[in-house]
């Protein structure tokens, strides 16, 4: 027994600090400050690795405005990137709403065509239409940042954990999604075609990479072909800067300049692929595959269903990076699946002589 | 009996220590045992060819061709050589 004088002291100490342990843990909110701590510094490691993707996204942005004749490019980033925001227009009026959204859309457009037009006084459109794409990436990066920096921020100063929480649980794909807008300012500045271009690609490769036989609209290009007896119309954006063009608008004006004789309009688009799906894989159905903020959307759908004419959808699986990215030898290969059925439902669903409108939606950077 | 007390202890942190170990070695184990993943070559090639009467080639891709971009003549007849498609071939390198 003449041990135990010596061990009642070590087990004292150790009951206090249980319970010292037990009070801080069961009665104070240490765990969660120590909690809140933690989320806050891996969310400021994802945002150095964020931070340092927008800056060398405006590296690349630099040296591409250098070398197309940008005077000052770093300033014209700078002038660029906080301004040209877009307010949505009032939502609980719709009657007009379409209309409205279209008119800021535009004017938002011919804003920052004249923004661009004033530092890059001779250059072609398509270097034009590039510079623009490159400008929007960098201005993309920099609000995706000014977020998270926000949330960030706003989590620490009110200590609201559940806010980190979720802001920890979100990073991953934020992060994924910025690697994806830097890496796309490579092919735009080189001018190499994209994944969402598989639109375009398709119809180029309908009308058998001919020149188009007119502008319908501004920046949106008109192809007249004949597939196996039906007279196939394609509609493409002009190339090949960067450049989507206003598919809706140019369908509305043809469909109207033909009186409204046409058997069938297809689109054709990449669209994003779920988790579970494989990129490349070409499916069909009905509607209007497009994804713009919504005029040119409704402005097809419209125009198909005021003359009755039965509306195709045929699209592109892939992830975000490669919609944004170059095109890969899969996504080619699905290209070439997607153009064999807009063939196929040519011929199947159209009689001879009919007329078909293909309209391939998406970015047409490198595709004429 | 101090040695028996003195071992109680001394377990004790060994213990300790040895899990703070294991806990660090973790994800060290972890990254050793993944798999690494194969060294891969990205080259841009363009397939160029006639419309006409269907001859491809593959080439590699020149800065500023487009798809669409006229870039001869075809050897086989008199129609002419166009870009047909841009895309990103990987080749996974031996090593
Ligand atoms: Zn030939």
């Amino acid at each position: 027994m003449d041990g135990s004088g010596e061990t009642a002291p070590y087990l004292l100490y150790l009951l206090l600090i249980n319970l010292v342990m037990i009070f801080l843990f069961w009665f104070t909110d240490l765990p969660q400050r120590i909690q809140l701590q933690r989320f806050a510094s891996f969310v400021r490691g994802k945002l150095y690795v964020l931070e340092e993707m927008e800056a060398g996204a405006r590296r690349k942005a630099v040296a591409y405005l250098g070398t197309v004749g940008v005077r000052e490019p770093s300033k014209v980033i700078e002038g660029f990137v906080d301004n040209f925001f877009f307010i949505w227009p009032v939502g609980i009026e719709p009657t007009d709403i379409i209309r409205r959204l279209r008119h800021l859309i535009r004017t938002r457009e011919s804003s920052v065509r004249d923004y661009v037009k004033r530092v890059l006084d001779s250059a072609e459109r398509s270097v034009q239409y590039s510079v623009e794409t490159v400008l929007e990436v960098v201005s993309v990066l920099r609000l995706l940042n000014k977020l998270v920096r926000h949330y960030l921020e706003l989590g620490l100063k009110y200590n609201n954990l559940i806010l980190l929480q979720y802001l920890v649980f979100q990073m991953p794909e934020i992060v994924e999604m910025a690697r994806a807008y830097a890496n796309s300012v490579d092919a735009f500045a080189s001018g190499v075609p994209i994944g969402d271009g598989v639109g375009p690609l398709v119809a180029k490769m309908l009308v058998e990479w001919r020149e188009p036989q007119r502008e319908i609209v501004e920046g949106t290009d008109l192809y007249e072909v004949e597939v196996g007896g039906r007279r196939v119309y394609a509609i493409k954006a002009s190339g090949p800067g960067s450049n989507v063009g206003w598919p809706g608008e140019a369908l509305e004006k043809l469909v109207g300049e033909l009186g409204g004789a046409v058997d069938r309009i297809i689109t054709v688009d990449a669209a994003l692929k779920l988790e579970s799906e494989e990129s490349g894989e070409v499916v069909y159905g009905t509607g209007a595959a497009i994804g713009d903020l919504g005029p040119e959307k409704i402005a097809i759908e419209r125009i198909a269903e005021s003359y009755s004419i039965p509306l195709d959808a045929i699209l592109v699986k892939m992830s975000e990076a490669e919609a944004l990215g170059p095109f890969t030898k899969k996504i080619y290969e699905s290209v070439v699946k997607a153009y064999e059925m807009v063939r196929r439902t040519i011929v199947e669903k159209v009689k001879e002589g009919g007329t078909v409108v293909i309209v391939g939606v998406g970015n047409t950077v490198g595709i004429r | 009996m101090l040695s028996q007390q003195f071992d109680l202890l001394t377990v004790a942190l060994l213990m300790a220590l040895l899990m703070l170990l294991l806990a660090a070695l973790v994800p060290w184990l972890l990254s050793v045992t993944r798999p690494k993943p194969k060294a891969v070559r990205e080259e841009v090639v363009e397939l160029v060819g006639c419309p006409v009467c269907g001859h491809e080639i593959s080439r590699k891709y020149e800065k500023g061709d487009y798809v669409g971009k006229v870039v001869g003549t075809c050897p086989r007849g008199d129609g002419a050589l166009v870009v047909k498609a841009i895309y990103v071939e990987k080749y996974e390198s031996p090593k």
